[in-house]
Parts: C-alpha cells; structure tokens; sequence
C-alpha cells in the first residue's frame, strides 16, 4: 500500500501538474496560434476595458440578468466554484506536503470549514446530476461525456471526505483521492472543463464586441 | 448515458452512507499535543516501547535528537529530558522547524527512509 | 440524433432546400463540412464548442424555445446540437436528411438576434456557430429558396429586389414629383457630390414602399440636409448574402456600396429604418472588406431622426396622440446600442410611449430579421408559431394602453405584422418615419 501511495502521492504529482499546467499552456497556445493564423481581426476588436467589465460582470452572483432569473442555480454555480478552487488550494494536509517537499507554506483552512465546503462541492454536484437528469434543456444536451466529466469533479472530493473521516478503507481511500486528484487536474485543460481556461478569453472577446462595437451590455 | 448517471449517483449516495467504523482501539498512546493551540487533527497515535522494539532503536537520539547553534546535529547527545516543545516552537526559528513540522519530519521521514512504518496522514492521526 | 421539434403545421414545400438536398451525397456534404470547418473557421468555433459546459442557460434567451413551450430542440444550444456539435463529432458524415433539418434550423429556427450571448455565462457567440451553419449550406447549394433568389437578384443587380436600372432613377424622381405636390421646392438630389450625406435605402422601399422615399425626402427637405442619392447601383444597403453564408457576395455588396459613397465624396452615410442592412454595413460586410469599422461613418435613421430634433432641425407641430408602445430591433439595439435615442425619439414624437417588457437590449426579437423572413411563405408559420411570446409581450403592452406599435426595422415591421394580425393582437405598426412625417411641422 505504501509503495501504491508513494508512486501517487509522488512522480504521478508530478505527471498531473506538468500534464495540468503543460496542458493549460498547450491549449492557450493552440488558440493563440488559431487566432493568429485563421481569425487575427479579433486582436482588432479587443478592449481591455471591455474584456474586464464583462469578466467582473459575470463573476458577481445576481449581477447579469440571467444569474437573476436563476437564483438557486446562481448560488449553487457559485458555491460550487469557489469552494471547488479554495478548498483543495488552502487545504492543510495539501500544505503540510507542499512544505515537507519544498518548504513552502501558506495560510491554510481550519479543518472544519473544509469539511463544510467539501461538501458544499459534493452538494452542488449532486443539484447539477439532478439537473441534468430533470431538466428537459439540459437533458437534451447531455453527453455520456456529460456526467463522466461530473464524475471527475466530483471524485476527489468524495474520496477526500472520506479519507479525512478516515471511513471506509482509510488507505485505499486515501489513494483513491489522490488518484482522483490528479485525474482531474490532467482532465482540465482536455476536457469541457477546459472552460477553466477559456471561458475568460471567449468572455473577454464578446464583452469587447458588445462593448466596442455594439455599444451595449452582454449581460 | 443514464448508466454513467446512476452509477454516479450510486457512488454518490452509498459511499456517504455507508462506513466502517474505525479501528477500535484500546491502549493507545498517544503523542502529547498539548503544546499545540487549535489542534486540527488527533494527536498521533504512538506506543512509545512498542515502536522501539519494532523499529529496533536503541539510541534515544535517534529521535530525541540535539543540533547545535549552527544549526549541526550534535552526536551522541540526546534531548529525552526535554519536551520537543522545548526546542521547537509552533513556527519556524531560522532552520530549526516548528513544532508540527517537526514531528512530521522526525517521524515520517524517518519511515520513509526505512520503508516501514505509517507516511499516511490518517495513519498516525487516527479518528476513534 | 433525437426527434425533431415538433411543428404544429406541416411546412409547405421549399424547392431550393429539397432540391439541393436531393443532389447531395454523403462524400460531398463530407468534404465541405470539413472544408469550412478546416478552412474557415477557427479560434472561435472551436473554443466555442470546447467551452460549452452544456448548461443550458441560454435556453430562456431564445423566443422560439419561449414560444414552444420551452421544447429544447429551440433552446440555442439545442440547436447547436442539432447542428454544429454533429457535424464536429461526426467529422462531417452526416446524412442529407440530417443537412436538411440542420438547414432548417439555421436558417428558420434561429434569427441570429444574439440574445443567447447575453444569457451564456462564458459569452459564447451561438449566432455566429449559425453562420457556420448556414456557410455549409450554402456550399452544399441547400439554401431556402426565397432567400437564395434574393441573393441571386444581389448577385446580378446589386440589390435585393430586382429593381432594374432604370427602374431606381425612376421611382426617385416620381417620389420627387409626388412630394414637390405638397413642397413644390422639394428634389431628391441625384448624384450630387460633395453632399453632407448619402441617403441608402434597402431594395423593398423602391420595389413597394415608395412612400418611404417620399417621406424620408420631406424630413430631409424640412431639415435642409445637405443630402445626395446615387442614381447608380450601390444605392441599395441591404444584404441577404450576409444571411446565407455567402460572405463572397457580401463583400461586392458592401464594396459597391462602400464605393458609391466614396465616389460622391458624402461626409456620411445615413440609412433608412433598418435593422439587417445596419448589421451588413455596419459590423458585416465591413469586416469582410477589411474595415474594423465603416470606411464612411454609418447613422441609422433612429440616430439621425435623433440628431434632427436634439439640434432642432425638426419641430413638432403636434404630437402623436395614440400611445405607442416601441418595439427594440436587435441589429441596432443590441447591435448598436441605439435604445436610448429610439426612447428619445420616441418621447419627442408621441404624447405617450408605453414599455414593453423586456426591452431595450433584452427585447425579445422580431422573429423576422437573421433572414428568417426572407426564407419565404414556406416558412410564415414557423415564424409565427416561433413568437407567441412576442405575440404575448406585445398584448400585455397594449393593456397598458398601447394603440401604436413603433418598429423602426423594416424585418420587424413586417415580422411584426404577422404576429400582430395572427394573434389577434391589434396594433397599428409604424416606423418612426411614418410618425415624423405626421407630425413635423412643414412650410404652409
């Protein structure tokens, strides 16, 4: 077992981070590359000032029309999202590695409130499964992909959960988390959850045409 | 694509419900934690002869160890009449490590030397 | 692939659409898919596509889905599925029948008002995806047929409607008369270089709305524009190649156009109340010609009317009586941000202008405009049928008090008297035109 945990728990962090962050830059890259080959007009009609109005926009909940007509669902979305990047980011245990490795630390969540937000994630995972599954507008545009995608989000925080409460095989759960961790740290920048990635260049460039050209708001 | 879904939502449901309870333990010793303000997790689980004679140490020193000013291990001198707490702050001094560090790196790095002994989080700080 | 939308009325037959579907073959509808795909798209197709979560939020942006009692074949992203996300996943081998139903739903079920883009969280351009559809249409040769004969009139006369050459002259100079009945010093200035501005109108004025010549003539006369018309091609603004993918024809439109200007050395371009001929040469048709924006500034007849009575070239004799209530054209209103003025325009025009809700730049669309329209009788009732909300919107306007719809897009109008006498609803439809030239106060 320990040697299982050693190989995640050590070169496979390796391999996810370079696959996340290799990937993150690959796909920036790409784009950039696309851009300048096929679509270079879209430098033209970009605008800071426009770009940042419509990011900042979008990132306050019950700020744009649509985050007002879907209150449950906005609060969700944004639960969802800023527990899913805090969490693993201030998790103690996750520090207390990165400082055995490398001797750096950062302030850190009390174990406590990681709990609550752990399951804030798994909660809000569990509302987008049902979603999926009820909704005749998402139904209709749901891929297998879909919930394998959901499942990857969703993994590493179950296994993390259970780990901490050390229920169930506290070893092999441990792993397992790990294990997930980095599957879905090497999916990110190959999946639709690459829209970790884009979504603030496709929001900067239509923030700046309905900014600059159109004159109006995008939200 | 509905397979994908209740698989999903078996797993979801099931490992949140379902669990062992842990070990039950008797006669645990464990660490003395009390130097620490806010403990986030249970003190470590460690039977002082036993380990002893499993990893067959007999020099105290070998984890009650003494580093000189310079920040030098110190042979054959050993801090067994001392708390860790005594040296080891809850921060970091220059090189010397705080005191969680410390243990972490006094134990688990020693079991990750020898290849034995727990390197797991929730091996040493086992939930009752 | 799931079930098609349901239609409550059989579709009438559209010989362009059947035929060309009946001459294409699985190894060419490969080959051009993949050929606009690799060829012609980019960066945006393909993060567009990759971003999407599959959420669903844009669905309550689309009247259609709206108005299907929210079937999602309707919502934006629905009909992304039915298109794009095939054609991409199957790396172009899809069926001519699945060519067929993708063409009608870019090209019937979408009117490219862009609304979903202000609903996406990620600001994706559903709109634009549409566009690429409707390219691969018309390289397949599949296009509806009333709009690809109106593209075939741009293609050979520069303009929409089959006006002849001469035919354009003539029709100014009998408006001129018409008019110099009631101001008998009143011309429409022929190829007059170095005038301030150049009035352009879309082809339907000339071949059936005459009257819209001679008012827009009046307002000028009274104002004492400095005004010119081009007796040559390039008069016509509008631009259905624009909506039928075919970017090639675009480009000699609005280069004609562009020209025309440029040779009568105007100041300004000043067009009549249009919303998919603004789009044209405004956001475009310019692109297209490698301008980021008009070579010649562009002034929709809203921006214009507005300027007119800000600067008060124009007086109000007395105001419409009957309340209005103002319908907001995507092209210019989301497209342009011109709401303000139109609301401005409006008040100084009319004792009283009744909301409707939503409005401004979350309006709902005409249903009309994106070439929906211009595909033709075949497609009346999906049009109709695709706006109940509309119909909806507008009846809850005229409890307020509405008498008086205002459309300031020659697409609306029309789209708008559909519904209107469809449902019943029982609103007089104006442009801001027809409004202004009743109640400005002319010489005695």
């Amino acid at each position: 077992m320990h040697d299982v945990y050693n190989f995640v728990a050590g070169p496979l962090v390796w391999v996810a981070f370079i696959v996340f962050f290799g990937g993150w830059l690959f796909r920036l890259i790409r784009m950039f590359s696309l851009i300048n080959k096929k679509e270079p007009f879209i430098y033209t009609y970009m605008s800071w000032k426009y770009s940042f109005r419509s990011i900042f926009r979008w990132m306050i909940p019950f700020a744009t029309t649509n985050w007002r007509r879907k209150p449950v669902l906005t609060i969700v979305t944004f639960a969802f999202h800023i527990c899913l990047i805090i969490t693993p980011i201030f998790l103690l245990a996750h520090i207390i590695l990165f400082d055995e490795a490398w001797n750096i630390s950062w302030w850190s969540l009390p174990e406590g409130w990681a709990d609550v937000m752990t399951l804030i994630v798994i909660g809000c995972c569990i509302y987008f499964l049902v979603r999926r599954l009820k909704s005749p507008e998402v139904q209709f545009v749901t891929y297998p992909s879909d919930y394998i995608i959901l499942a990857i989000v969703a993994a590493p925080f179950i296994t993390g959960f259970l780990a901490y409460h050390q229920w169930i095989n506290y070893q092999l759960m441990l792993i397992l988390h790990i294990l997930a961790g980095e599957i879905m740290l090497m999916a990110i920048p190959f999946t639709r959850l690459s829209h970790m990635i884009f979504s603030p260049f496709t929001r900067a460039y239509m923030g700046s045409e309905f900014g600059g050209v159109r004159h109006t708001r995008d939200w | 694509m509905k397979k994908a879904a209740i698989l999903v939502s078996l797993v979801l449901t099931v490992s949140t419900l379902l669990w062992v309870t842990a070990w039950s333990q008797e006669d645990i010793v464990v660490l003395d934690a009390s130097a620490f303000e806010n403990s986030q997790r249970p003190p470590s689980v460690f039977v002082h002869e036993e380990h002893n004679e499993k990893a067959e140490i007999e020099d105290c020193n070998a984890c009650h160890h003494v580093y000189d000013d310079e920040g030098k291990l110190v042979e054959d001198e050993s801090s067994e009449d001392q708390l860790c707490s005594d040296c080891h702050g809850l921060d970091a001094e220059g090189r010397q490590p705080g005191l969680m560090k410390a243990f972490h790196v006094n134990c688990k790095g020693c079991h990750l030397e020898q290849k034995k002994g727990p390197i797991m989080c929730g091996e040493c700080h086992q939930r009752g | 692939m799931s079930e098609p939308a349901k239609t409550d009325s059989p579709q009438a037959p559209d010989i362009g659409l059947s035929s060309g579907i009946a001459r294409l073959t699985p190894e060419k509808i490969e080959k051009v898919i993949n050929d606009v795909i690799k060829g012609e798209t980019g960066a945006r197709l393909h993060t567009y596509v990759e971003t999407c979560i599959h959420c669903g939020l844009c669905s309550e942006a689309c009247h259609y889905y709206l108005s299907h009692d929210n079937d999602p074949h309707f919502a934006p992203v629905g009909k992304v599925k039915q298109t794009i996300w095939e054609m991409l996943r199957k790396k172009g081998k899809v069926s001519p029948e699945f060519m067929q139903q993708a063409a009608l739903v870019a090209h019937t079920q979408c009117n490219l008002c862009k609304r979903c883009a202000q609903y996406c969280p990620f600001g994706i351009d559903i709109a634009y995806l549409m566009t690429v559809v409707r390219r691969v249409i018309h390289k397949l040769g599949c296009t509806p047929q009333y709009i690809q004969d109106t593209a075939h009139s741009h293609s050979v006369m520069l303009n929409q409607m089959w006006v002849k050459g001469d035919e354009w002259p003539d029709t100014l100079q009998w408006q001129e008369e018409e008019a110099q009945a009631e101001i008998p010093t009143l011309r429409i200035p022929l190829e007059k270089e170095g005038a301030d501005i150049m009035y352009s109108v879309i082809a339907p004025e000339p071949k059936f709305q005459a009257q819209l010549i001679y008012q827009a003539a009046v307002i000028m006369d009274v104002a004492g524009v400095d005004w010119t018309m081009p007796a040559t091609t390039g008069w016509d603004n509008s631009d259905m190649a624009m909506f039928t993918g075919d970017y090639e024809l675009m480009g000699r439109l609005k280069r004609s156009h562009f020209e025309t200007a440029a040779r009568l050395r105007v100041k300004r371009v000043v067009m009549g109340e249009c919303g998919h001929a603004f789009r044209s040469v405004y956001d475009m048709g310019n692109r297209w010609l490698g301008w980021q924006m008009p070579p010649i500034p562009i002034v929709h007849a809203i921006d214009f009317f507005y300027e007119l009575l800000k600067e008060g070239k124009i007086k109000i004799a007395k105001k419409f009586d009957s309340p209005v209530t103002l319908h907001d054209p995507c092209n210019v209103v989301r497209g342009a941000g011109l709401e303000e003025k139109a609301r401005y325009v409006a008040q100084q025009l009319c004792e009283e202008v009744v909301e409707m809700t939503p409005n401004r730049e979350h309006n709902y669309c005409c249903c009309a405009g994106g070439g929906v329209i211009n595909c033709g009788p075949p497609y009346k009732m999906t049009r109709i049928q695709g706006n109940r909300i509309k119909a909806e919107q507008l009846f809850a306007a005229k409890t307020r008090g509405a008498r008086t719809l205002i459309t300031p897009c020659h697409n609306c109008h029309s789209g708008l008297h559909d519904i209107v006498h469809h449902y019943g609803v029982g609103l007089d439809i104006k442009f801001f035109g027809d409004i202004l030239y009743d109640v400005m106060e002319k010489p005695e």
